[in-house]
């Protein structure tokens, strides 16, 4: 059982707070990822797991090992919590062959030759890079270099694994690939394991938990359907999901007992269901959101068939491959669609429909989420 | 490739190498000189002008000059490998300390090395030769060791601390979480990673102890422990110069360095162009 416990981490460099008060709970075998955009603290916070900053306040365990804390003046260095590093330049030691490299960690806790021999070959084997033993870093493919600091971190069998952006330095089309991978070794190992990105689908897809970090703040923590689907704030809602949902500014109005969202240049009723909740809501400033694959192309040409239809002008289409991203403009609101399949041309009119199950509501002022 | 071979220099280069050549010959003029005078007897220096061959070339004076420089010239090998040796290690962890572990005062610290690099000689003389006295290391090859080590310090430090900056702080974190504590860290990687780097400060530490005279005068007077550069300024005689002599001390003396610059030039340039490169 390997969790990691974070109570009140805080770290301050000079006069700028890199992690607020942090709270998380990392569960056993579980692949965590922080997730945001640069400077937000996602970096500090694996450092102080890994023991290579010093928090300011707070606590850190992993497992039973109370590791990290401030105000017991309990700090242990990287090299005796039981964990293993991939930084992102890889950090391969230039002057080793790629035996030595992976082997360093056992060579420094001087486990037996043959046995150190063994689990190189070993992990190499799992890596498929057992012909490249004898080669020096200098000689290696981007690729490859970061599979000498993956076999680096799995050759000690640590407690836990961090990693930090480990697949920003490759080629679009070998990130992808190595994604997978990387995923199905954390399963096949079970190591829990924290992961840093940038990368919201990176994040996404190898995650079972993210946390939404921003100026040291967790903004959100969920799986990647709960971040999808709930976005807690304007924050996460933005961050995740690519093209971006789409907001729009709005206020709450109701007529004869219905609610509806009233955007200047169309509105939109709201289901039954969710009214009860929102009635607080109204006349104040709010902002709607909605993805651009709820967002599709009525079946009918009459706008007045459906209420929550909305009469567009095509501005462009993008071809992505799997479906045309189209920009649209409702009136002065720009919007963007993904859609399969479109009869319109750029230029014209098209009416399209907007599902009101999938809208989500925010409060502009405190930019959290309502619905 | 038949143009390039008919076509006939510019103007430009004419000028360049007619230059280069004299100037090569200017500097060579002296050295040319030293050798000849080397192998003169004392008459041949009478009847002939330095530059000139010797008539009967004879290695006497080679021969006289290295018994008189051979008790000096060992003094000086060692001490000078010596600090050469310790003012390198030293200034290597200097620069590994000031780079790569985060303390406070570490910028003040480098500050103070630093200013140590434009103190002059003179000024520390007196000071010197008391401390080394009180030390019972007076006209001892200890109290050079320790001089020359000292003064070494600063300058290896500058080299190594700029040179270590080039090292990517991942690798340290990344030895860090590997298990390594700071000492492996640095006999594992930053040792091996800086043999070019410790070639440079060698050469130029090794040159520079190796040329220095004022400390050695102070601090030896007697035979245990003077220094060739010492020794070869004895040569000159009191009573009458024996030029042929001291040209053959010169030669003697300055052969080391240019043994270490045949054997380390290559690693040389490599190592001034490693910075270059990265940076």
């Amino acid at each position: 059982m390997v969790s990691i416990t974070i109570r009140n981490l805080t770290k301050k460099y000079g006069n700028t707070t890199a992690v607020k008060d942090l709270n998380l709970q990392i569960k056993d075998k579980e692949f965590f990822v922080f997730l945001g955009p640069s400077g937000c603290g996602k970096t500090t916070t694996l450092f102080a797991i890994a023991g290579l900053v010093e928090a300011d306040a707070g606590e850190i365990w992993i497992g039973d090992d109370l590791v990290t804390s401030a105000e017991q003046g309990i700090h242990k260095p990287p090299q005796e919590r039981e964990i293993s590093m991939v930084f992102q330049d890889y950090a391969i030691y230039p002057h080793m062959t790629v035996f030595d490299n992976i082997a360093f960690p056992l060579q420094i806790r001087k486990t037996d030759k043959n046995e150190t021999q063994e689990r190189v070959r070993k992990t190499a084997e799992l890596l498929s890079i057992t012909q490249l033993l004898d080669r020096k870093p200098k000689q290696l493919s981007g690729g490859q270099r970061q599979r000498v600091a993956l076999g680096r971190a799995m050759v000690r069998r640590p407690k836990v694994f961090l990693m930090d952006e480990p697949l920003a330095n490759l080629d679009a089309k070998l990130r992808v690939q190595t994604r997978t991978e990387l995923k199905k070794l954390q399963l096949e190992l079970g190591v829990t394991t924290v992961y840093v990105t940038h990368d919201q689908v990176e994040a996404m897809t190898m995650a079972d938990r993210i946390m939404v970090q921003r100026d040291g703040i967790a903004e959100q923590i969920g799986t990647p359907d709960e971040l999808y689907n709930h976005p807690s704030n304007l924050f996460v809602a933005g961050f995740i999901g690519s093209p971006e949902m789409n907001f729009i500014d709005c206020s709450l109005i109701e007529e004869k007992g219905k609610l509806s969202l009233d955007t200047k240049e169309f509105s939109i009723p709201l289901p039954n269901e969710t009214s009860s909740e929102l009635r607080n809501y109204t006349g104040m400033e709010l902002i709607m959101g909605i993805r651009p694959e709820d967002i599709y192309e009525s079946k009918f040409a009459e706008e007045s068939k459906k209420e929550y239809a909305v009469r567009v002008t095509l501005d462009l289409i993008e071809p992505v491959g799997p479906f045309l991203l189209l920009h649209l403009r409702a009136g002065r609101i720009p919007l963007v669609a993904t859609v399969k399949d479109t009869r319109v041309k750029a230029g014209q009119q098209v009416i399209m429909e907007i599902d009101p199950s999938k809208i989500h509501i925010f409060d502009k002022k405190t930019t959290k989420a309502i619905v | 490739m038949e143009g390039e071979e008919l076509r006939f220099p510019k103007p430009r280069r004419i000028v360049l190498y007619t230059l280069l050549v004299v100037l090569v010959f200017a500097f060579l003029l002296p050295l040319w000189t030293a050798v000849t005078t080397s192998f003169k007897s004392a008459q041949d220096i009478i009847y002939t002008v330095p530059v000139e061959p010797p008539l009967s070339p004879t290695i006497e004076p080679l021969l006289t000059a290295f018994s008189l420089m051979q008790g000096p010239l060992l003094n000086s090998l060692i001490f000078t490998v010596v600090a050469m040796i310790l003012s390198c290690l030293l200034g290597s962890i200097n620069g590994y300390v000031l780079t790569k572990i985060k303390f406070r005062g570490a910028n003040t610290i480098f500050l103070l090395l630093t200013i140590g690099i434009f103190i002059p000689y003179q000024a520390v003389l007196v000071p010197l030769v008391l401390t080394i006295s009180r030390l019972g290391l007076y006209n001892n090859i200890f109290g050079l060791i320790l001089t020359h080590t000292t003064y070494g310090i600063t300058i290896t430090s500058l080299l190594f601390r700029n040179f270590y900056g080039l090292i990517p702080d991942s690798l340290i974190m990344a030895a860090k979480t590997d298990g390594a504590g700071t000492w492996t860290i640095y006999r594992r990687i930053i040792l091996p990673l800086s043999l070019l780097e410790f070639v440079v400060a060698g050469v130029l530490q090794f040159t520079s102890i190796w040329n220095d005279f004022l400390f050695g005068v102070v601090l030896a007077r007697g035979s245990e422990a003077l220094p060739a550069s010492v020794q070869l300024a004895n040569l000159k005689g009191t009573t009458e110069v024996a030029w042929n002599i001291q040209m053959a001390g010169t030669l003697w003396y300055a052969l080391p360095v240019l043994i270490i610059y045949l054997v380390l030039g290559k690693y040389l340039i490599r190592g001034y162009m490693a910075g270059a490169i990265k940076g």
